[in-house]
């Protein structure tokens, strides 16, 4: 069994590769002859651009984009939507003709993942969540930000994405959506006060309902911020973890890790964050992509709230923190100069304002353009203003290794089994090892 | 003679007389070959060719030119490199990317290559040899067989090779060729941070397996030890637990007086019928934490908060073997309802009239017989279970996860089901490779050893 299993997955690792190996062999050489007539004709654009800027444009114009295809990856629900706007990008830059685009449904996970896995063969633009923005760079897959667009984009989007899109002081990637984060959804009808997490428990409690919160990585941190502790990698421009800085082995931390542990004891709760998965619920922490799924199971009594307060071990109230973040579209590196302009400025015209807003519209997605955030259809909408308003007490997510993500994941285990119900002692050193392990990540 | 008497002692020493032997046989035939042997030791097939057997001497001649084809337009610039994986780093021309050297594609061509050098060298030791026999047989006054004698012998003398050539080099394609590139990637640091193409990768030599087995911070060591004894305290009970209760079943089955016996069996075979990748999802939501039992007994008010059929390690442990017996049950039924009617009557007879009690009959005469006859099945039944992904990885994932292990392992992980989540989540290929050389080894061990022991083995005619 184990052999097989090992020798499919080598044998589909080898013919992928070799496939890529003749692949990129074809693409060298058409590289190499071309490489040459390239140069001249950048250097000819370069001293053009020194001159003026109107002259640049005509520049521009004239300059021979050449004809190639780009391959687009993004989730299944913005397909039709992205292949639109693909569509009217080219018509309203005829220059960019040559270009055939094709776009494919591949989920933000499977996109990321996949570009790790094999660089040559993933797409040339893709749509991924900032958590993994790190990894992208580490593997190569993420080329840098255009200088020229680098400051636009840092002055039209919020803070908090391009916080997401930023390692090291490199921009990588360009926001599309600024909705990547959790609030709480209720059940009217059971939960009268969603304002304190005691409150919430006690009443899901006694309806028989259950209270659903993730507690890995991504969710915990609303303990953690919450009481003040914090957490952040450093990183180098090239995506390798230099640095961390963690206080949660402290009173704060023992205090979050101490309500943790006592929200994982209550009998209404149930781990998940995943709406659809979820049976008899009367809360859920969770993030927008659930709200029609949320929408639906509770009807009527449906409601979004920020995150509740609570009560630590030391009697002070704490507001539930999290992390924000966002969707963020990224650009392969490019062996052809001219197919690198080409898809900058597809990324930058599919994270414009204008299509941000339209995106909105026609599948719900928050924007991150600060401009189309002001527009009147997104601020009525409510589960992404309960998610605005529960922005104020978050992080922007920055880049945390992959070691975090599976620290945090086992801690979330123990905080459910091993330490229900445990001493203080073992609370404290259980503590004290997580934040060794997650400060030894990299 | 010599020789003979030294490989019944030690095989190291007959395999370095051989190789010795080797070397003789090439410098001898040399010295004692006419010139066209002579230029046969450089340009292949060149004496079959001069003595007119075409089709011998121009496979040997394509073999070379192909040899030195593939070499030089392909397999040099990655065989070269195979000693390091590749030293040039990719980089940045103005906003254009340059890759280098890619590591992955030097180590898979580059074992290629490795690979066709030895097989080059043992076709140019064939070469030599056939000059040596053809010159035999010319010096003992007979004639050579022609092409077509050669040509017609494919489907008669040499019919095996013929049949065994596509097999062979399908094999080693896709068997041999990645299992060895396997291997290899355990001894580099190739992982999440060195990512072909844009990063090399490089040869460390024994680190991994030394992370392996570190117990310090950070090491692999206790979580290795503890998910290795998982698996092999689950192996044991999948199989045996399964074997006896689907031999109870069978038992109670065929008893006489039991009615609807196809009914019965039927609706165990039912679990059979259902693909296990359906009915396993289902049966881990039902055990769910707010799954259908724990919902239901909740609401009768039996118990008062859900119990942790998957979240608490020991009891997700107990609920993983307790729903294995429920898919394994029916192939054993079915196995030992066809066995058991095959044990001879009159056995039985015997027996009851020297007055032995059922259990006693059960004791000496069925569960003998029943050892005798499943015990390779039990065997491949016990490595099969080692591995087993889909009831593990379908049921818990793995899970609870606890921070006592490293590696993103959790309490009911298998070594196959952590060394998928290492490839897949973590991207950590160094490791899942030392993983995978680690099952191979724990496999092997167990199967040949208990092999020989079975005694189906050591007394094939037992039962006869």
């Amino acid at each position: 069994m184990k052999k097989k299993l090992v020798s499919v997955l080598l044998a589909a690792a080898m013919s992928t590769s070799l496939l890529v190996g003749c692949g990129e062999e074809a693409a060298q050489t058409v590289q190499e002859t071309a490489e040459t007539v390239q140069e001249t004709a950048q250097e000819t654009t370069e001293a053009v651009q020194e001159t003026a800027e109107a002259v640049q444009e005509t520049a521009e114009e004239i300059t021979d984009y050449g004809t190639g295809e780009i391959k687009i990856w993004v989730a299944d629900a913005v397909v039709d939507f992205t292949n639109k706007q693909v569509a009217d990008f080219i018509a309203a830059n005829p220059q960019f003709a040559g270009y055939t685009v094709t776009v494919e449904a591949v989920g933000e996970g499977d996109a990321a993942s996949n570009m790790i896995t094999d660089v040559t063969a993933g797409a040339d633009i893709y749509g991924f969540a900032q958590d993994q923005t790190a990894r992208l760079v580490a593997a190569g897959a993420l080329e840098e930000v255009a200088p020229e667009n680098v400051d636009a984009i840092k002055s039209q989007n919020a803070a908090g994405a391009v916080v997401a899109a930023t390692v090291g002081d490199t921009l990588y990637s360009y926001p599309m959506t600024a909705d990547n984060g959790y609030f709480l959804y209720y059940d009217k009808s059971v939960v009268t006060d969603p304002s304190t997490l005691e409150g919430i428990l006690e009443q899901c409690e006694a309806a028989g309902k259950n209270f659903y919160m993730d507690l890995t990585g991504w969710y915990q941190v609303a303990f953690f911020f919450g009481t003040g502790c914090t957490l952040t990698y450093d990183s180098d421009n090239d995506g390798n973890f230099t640095g961390c800085n963690v206080d949660y082995d402290s009173d704060k931390g023992l205090v979050a890790l101490n309500e943790m542990i006592e929200v994982a004891g209550s009998k209404a709760f149930q781990p998940g964050s995943s709406a659809g998965d979820a049976v008899n619920y009367a809360a859920i922490i969770d993030g927008t992509w659930d709200a029609s799924t949320v929408k639906d199971f509770l009807g009527d009594n449906y409601a979004c709230a920020k995150l509740p307060t609570f009560t630590g071990s030391d009697g002070a109230t704490y507001q539930m923190s999290g992390f924000n973040g966002c969707k963020l579209l990224g650009v392969k590196p490019q062996e052809d100069e001219n197919k690198l302009a080409v898809c900058d400025a597809l990324a930058l015209y599919l994270t414009s304002k204008d299509v941000q807003l339209a995106r909105y519209n026609e599948v719900g997605w928050g924007p991150s353009n600060l401009e189309a955030q002001a527009d009147d259809a997104v601020k009525a909408d409510e589960a992404l203003s309960a998610l605005s308003e529960q922005f104020a007490f978050t992080v922007p997510q920055g880049q945390y290794p992959g070691d975090y993500w599976t620290n945090a994941e086992a801690l979330a285990g123990d905080v459910q089994n091993g330490l229900q119900g445990a001493s203080e002692d073992d609370v404290k050193a259980a503590l004290k090892d997580f934040q060794e392990k997650i400060a030894a990540a990299r | 003679m010599s020789n003979t008497s030294v490989a019944k002692k030690n095989p190291v020493g007959s395999f370095f007389s051989a190789v010795g032997n080797v070397f003789k046989d090439i410098g001898v035939i040399f010295v004692q070959g006419d010139w066209r042997t002579k230029i046969s030791y450089l340009i292949m097939g060149f004496g079959q060719i001069m003595r007119g057997q075409f089709l011998r001497g121009g496979m040997y001649l394509s073999i070379e030119v192909l040899f030195i084809w593939f070499m030089t337009s392909f397999g040099s610039k990655y065989f070269s490199k195979l000693g390091t994986l590749g030293t040039i780093e990719t980089y940045k021309k103005n906003r254009k990317t340059v890759y280098g050297d890619h590591s992955f594609l030097i180590l898979l061509f580059g074992l290629l290559a490795l690979f066709f050098i030895i097989f080059l060298l043992f076709c140019w030791y064939k070469n030599i040899k056939d000059n040596q026999k053809e010159e035999l047989i010319l010096k003992s006054g007979k004639k050579l067989p022609g092409s077509k004698a050669d040509f017609l012998s494919l489907f008669d003398s040499n019919f095996d090779k013929t049949l065994l050539a596509l097999p062979v080099t399908g094999v080693f394609a896709f068997t041999v060729l990645p299992i060895v590139f396997m291997i290899c990637v355990a001894f580099t640091n190739y992982d999440a941070t060195h990512q072909a193409p844009t990063k090399l990768f490089t040869w460390v030599g024994f680190e991994n397996f030394k992370n392996m087995f570190s117990f310090g911070t950070g090491g692999f060591g206790r979580t290795f030890g503890g998910v290795l004894l998982w698996t092999l305290v689950w192996a044991l009970l999948a199989t045996f637990i399964d074997y006896f209760l689907g031999i109870a079943v069978a038992i109670l089955i065929n008893k006489k007086g039991i009615k609807f016996k196809k009914f019965w069996r039927t609706c165990l075979v039912m679990t059979i019928a259902v693909p296990q990748f359906v009915s396993l999802l289902y049966v881990s939501k039902l055990f769910d934490s707010a799954g259908i039992i724990n919902g239901t007994l909740m609401k009768w008010g039996i118990i008062d908060s859900a119990i942790p059929f998957w979240t608490d390690p020991l009891l997700a442990k107990v609920t993983i073997v307790v729903v294995n017996i429920w898919i394994g049950i029916p192939y054993l039924m079915l196995m030992a309802t066809g066995l058991l009617m095959n044990i001879p009557a009159d056995l039985y007879e015997s027996a009851s009239i020297d007055g032995a009690t059922p259990w006693q009959m059960f004791r000496h005469i069925t569960m003998p017989y029943m050892l005798f006859v499943t015990g390779p099945y039990l065997l491949t039944s016990y490595t099969g279970n080692l591995n087993n992904f889909n009831v593990i990885y379908l049921l818990t994932g793995g899970a609870p996860k606890s921070m006592s292990y490293t590696g993103g392992a959790g309490a009911t992980d298998l070594l196959v089901t952590w060394l998928y989540k290492m490839t897949i989540n973590d991207t950590d290929y160094k490791m899942a490779a030392v993983i995978g050389i680690m099952v191979f080894i724990v496999t092997a061990v167990i199967s040949l050893s208990v092999y020989r022991m079975l005694p189906s083995v050591k007394d094939e005619e037992g039962f006869q």
